[in-house]
C-alpha cells in the first residue's frame, strides 16, 4: 500500500505546466534522443554493410530470414501484451495487469533468446565476430545496442511485475511507471521495426 | 485507479485487432522478400517495404503509444523532431553516396 507521502502525491499529477505529465513529456524527450543514436547506428551499418572489398564474412550473405521474421513477429507481439497490461490497470484489474506484464517480460525474453542464438550461430558457423570486417561490427554494434535496450525493459517489466505481485496492486505512482515503461517498451519494438526492415530484408550483399 | 485515463483509448479488443494487422503487415514485408529474390523488383522492393515499415511504425507509435490521443503539443513535439531526424539522416546519407548506391 502505498505510504502517506504518496497519497498526498496522488492528487496532484507531476508538475503540469504544458499540460502534459512533465514525466511523460521527459520519457518523450529521452525517446527522441534515442531515435537520434540509433538513427546513427543504423546510417553506420548502411555506410557499411555492402561496402565492397572487406575480408571475412558480410552479416548480409548469411541472414535467417525466416528466424528472425519469427523473432520480429514476437516483439511485436509483446507490445500488444504491454498495452494490454496498461488497459488493464486502467481498468483497476490488477491480476490482469500482473498476468499481460509477465507475457511481455517473457516475449522479451523470447526475443534475446533469439538474438543470442542468432549471434552464437553467426560466430561459430560462419566465423563473423565483431572485428571480422566493419560491415560485421556495424551489424553487432547496432543490433547489440537495441538488444540491451530489450534486456533494460525486460528488467524494468520484472521490476514492475514484482513490486505488483508483493504488493497486490500498483500504485497509482507505479501506474504511471508502468505507462512510462510501456512507452519505452514500444519505442523498443518501432526501432526493431525499423532494424528488421533495413538490415535485415533490404541489405544486399556486396556486388 | 488513474493512469492517465482517456476516454477514448481503444478497447482490449480494438488492441487485438490492431495486432492482427501489424502481424498481416510484417507477413507481407516476409513475403516482399521472397517475391524479390524470385523476380528482382529492384527499388519497386525497397520502396514498398518501407512503406509497410513505417506503417506499421505509426500504426504502433498512435495506437499503442497512444501518441494520437495526447495533447497536440505531444503529438507535434514528436512529428516534428521526428521529420527533422529524419531529414538529417537523409542528408547525411545521400552526402555519402549511401541511398544512391542501395537504390541504384
Amino acid at each position: 500500500m502505498a505510504d502517506l507521502a504518496h497519497e498526498m502525491d496522488l492528487g496532484h499529477p507531476e508538475h503540469e505546466s504544458t499540460g502534459i505529465d512533465n514525466r511523460k513529456l521527459g520519457m518523450w524527450a529521452f525517446l527522441s534522443s534515442e531515435f537520434l543514436f540509433f538513427g546513427a547506428l543504423i546510417s553506420n551499418y548502411l555506410l557499411y554493410s555492402n561496402r565492397a572489398g572487406f575480408t571475412g564474412v558480410y552479416p548480409s550473405e548469411i541472414y535467417d530470414i525466416p528466424f528472425t521474421s519469427v523473432s520480429s513477429f514476437v516483439l511485436l507481439m509483446s507490445s500488444l501484451t504491454m498495452v494490454l497490461a496498461h488497459n488493464a490497470l486502467s481498468r483497476g484489474d490488477q491480476g490482469g495487469t500482473r498476468t499481460w506484464l509477465f507475457a511481455t517480460a517473457a516475449l522479451g525474453a523470447v526475443f534475446l533468446g533469439g538474438q543470442v542464438f542468432e549471434f552464437t550461430e553467426f560466430i561459430t558457423l560462419y566465423d563473423m565476430k565483431l572485428t571480422t570486417n566493419p560491415a560485421a561490427s556495424a551489424f553487432y554494434l547496432l543490433t547489440g545496442f537495441h538488444g540491451t535496450h530489450v534486456a533494460i525493459g525486460v528488467i524494468m517489466l520484472l521490476s514492475l511485475w514484482g513490486i505488483s505481485r508483493r504488493q497486490g496492486e500498483l500504485s497509482e505512482k507505479h501506474g504511471m511507471n508502468l505507462e512510462l515503461v510501456g512507452l519505452y517498451w514500444h519505442f523498443v519494438d518501432i526501432i526493431w521495426i525499423v532494424i528488421f526492415t533495413v538490415v535485415y530484408l533490404l541489405s544486399v550483399p556486396p556486388a | 485507479m488513474n493512469v492517465e485515463e482517456h476516454t477514448h483509448h481503444p478497447t482490449p479488443a480494438q488492441y487485438w485487432k490492431i495486432a492482427v494487422v501489424l502481424g498481416v503487415l510484417t507477413a507481407i514485408e516476409v513475403a516482399m522478400y521472397y517475391i524479390n529474390d524470385a523476380y528482382n523488383l529492384g527499388a519497386l522492393n525497397a520502396v514498398l517495404l518501407i512503406i509497410l515499415a513505417g506503417l506499421k511504425f505509426v500504426i504502433v507509435v498512435g495506437f499503442y503509444m497512444h501518441l494520437r490521443y495526447e495533447k497536440p503539443t505531444l503529438n507535434r513535439f514528436f512529428t516534428a523532431g521526428f521529420i527533422l531526424a529524419m531529414a538529417l539522416y537523409t542528408v547525411v546519407l545521400t552526402a555519402m553516396g549511401v541511398i544512391a548506391i542501395r537504390g541504384a
